[in-house]
């Protein structure tokens, strides 16, 4: 097999290279703002926006179902990364007034559920029961993965546990840091600065002195 | 990190869009802008539907690049079927006609060649992809990919030098 062109197979790559032309710039751009139009319609949009915390700059973006990711103690572009990397993202700070309105409550100590629909569709269905137990657990408390787990009926299930809840889209909302370790320490944390953070939300809570 | 899909419409569009229209537009057609420009909708449709389920390692560019040389593939079908039925239609003629252009000859000389040579030639001499790539594309080795380039040009120099 050659490898290299002789001079008259470089010749015809040139004729062929001013044949085959590029087409127009003009229907280029036709193209492509037609194929945007087209995404615009079609992806799934995410509104996100951000928000000064006592834990650092904190994120949030919802979807047509809801609340879908919260984050805190990352840049700007890794959260963005880690959103539906399908949907077109838009910042839109009106589109989450609701979600810091009520962390900004709960971070002034003037509430402790929130009122909010959440989108967990991309978790799977033990990963979603995991976390409707957590949101069981009262602020100012705290359970062990054990604890969640058997109130599962998968008593022997703490390590998928904390896998799950480290899969929590929308910590702090969804409160995966009141469930520590059954050895009296705080097990592990996927949230912005890891442990620190969970220390900080379980004082806030007044779980921890 | 794998990108979002509106940054693989971003980055690629334009090459794919010029890679279907050497590809396909090379028909002659008097509505070619429209039949890329749906091409070209029908890759970025297809490449959606399957974006979540791309390994997040995959090499995207060649990703889309296969998407469309399948397009292109099946249009380029169609476009023999119809021809084929309408026999009053001599645009794959690939005798000379009096008048006809030198580039416009080749152009004509390529939409004869083999798909898999037209596209492995439009892929190395026009959109500058290097051969494992076409390789990844074309689902062969780098040494077929370099082997079709070799043949196709051998085959446009043979046709082109019997003219003369």
């Amino acid at each position: 097999m050659r490898k290299f062109l002789s001079k008259g197979d470089r010749e015809m790559v040139t004729r062929l290279r001013s044949a085959l032309v590029a087409p127009p710039r003009a229907a280029v751009s036709k193209s492509r703002a037609s194929v945007k139009r087209w995404y615009g319609e079609t992806a799934p949009l995410i509104q996100w926006g951000e928000m000064s915390s006592p834990l650092g700059t904190l994120f949030v973006a919802v979807n047509t179902r809801g609340l879908c990711a919260v984050d805190f103690g990352r840049r700007e572009t890794d959260f963005l990364q880690r959103l539906d990397p399908q949907a077109r993202l838009e910042k839109n700070p009106k589109a989450v007034q609701r979600v810091t309105k009520q962390l900004l409550e709960y971070f002034a100590r003037d509430r402790t559920k929130f009122d909010l629909p959440i989108d967990l569709s991309v978790l799977t269905p033990f990963q979603r029961s995991v976390l409707d137990i957590a949101c069981r657990i009262a602020p100012g408390r705290v359970w062990t993965y054990h604890r969640v787990a058997e109130e599962m009926g998968r008593p022997k299930s703490s390590r998928p546990v904390g896998q799950a809840l480290a899969r929590n889209p929308v910590p702090i909302i969804i409160p995966c840091h009141r469930v520590v370790a059954s050895d009296g320490t705080l097990g592990g944390y996927s949230g912005g600065s890891g442990l620190k953070a969970k220390r900080w939300l379980l004082r806030l809570e007044g779980a921890l002195s | 990190m794998p990108p979002r899909f509106e940054d693989l419409i971003e980055q690629h569009h334009d090459e794919i869009f010029a890679y279907l229209w050497r590809l396909v537009g090379n028909e002659r057609q008097s509505d070619v802008v429209l039949e890329v420009e749906d091409l070209t909708q029908e890759v970025f449709l297809r490449a959606f539907e399957n974006f979540l389920r791309l390994r997040r390692d995959s090499n995207y560019r060649a990703w889309l690049y296969k998407i469309a040389t399948n397009c292109a593939y099946a249009k380029l079908r169609q476009s023999k079927n119809r021809r084929e039925k309408n026999l009053t239609f001599m645009a794959t003629d690939t005798t000379t006609s009096p008048g006809e252009s030198i580039q416009k000859r080749l152009c004509t000389l390529v939409d004869a060649l083999p798909a898999k040579q037209r596209a492995c030639l439009t892929m190395r001499y026009l959109q500058d992809l290097d051969y494992s790539e076409i390789g990844s594309i074309l689902d062969c080795t780098e040494e077929s990919a370099r082997a079709n380039v070799y043949q196709a040009i051998r085959r446009l120099r043979a046709a082109v030098e019997e003219e003369r």
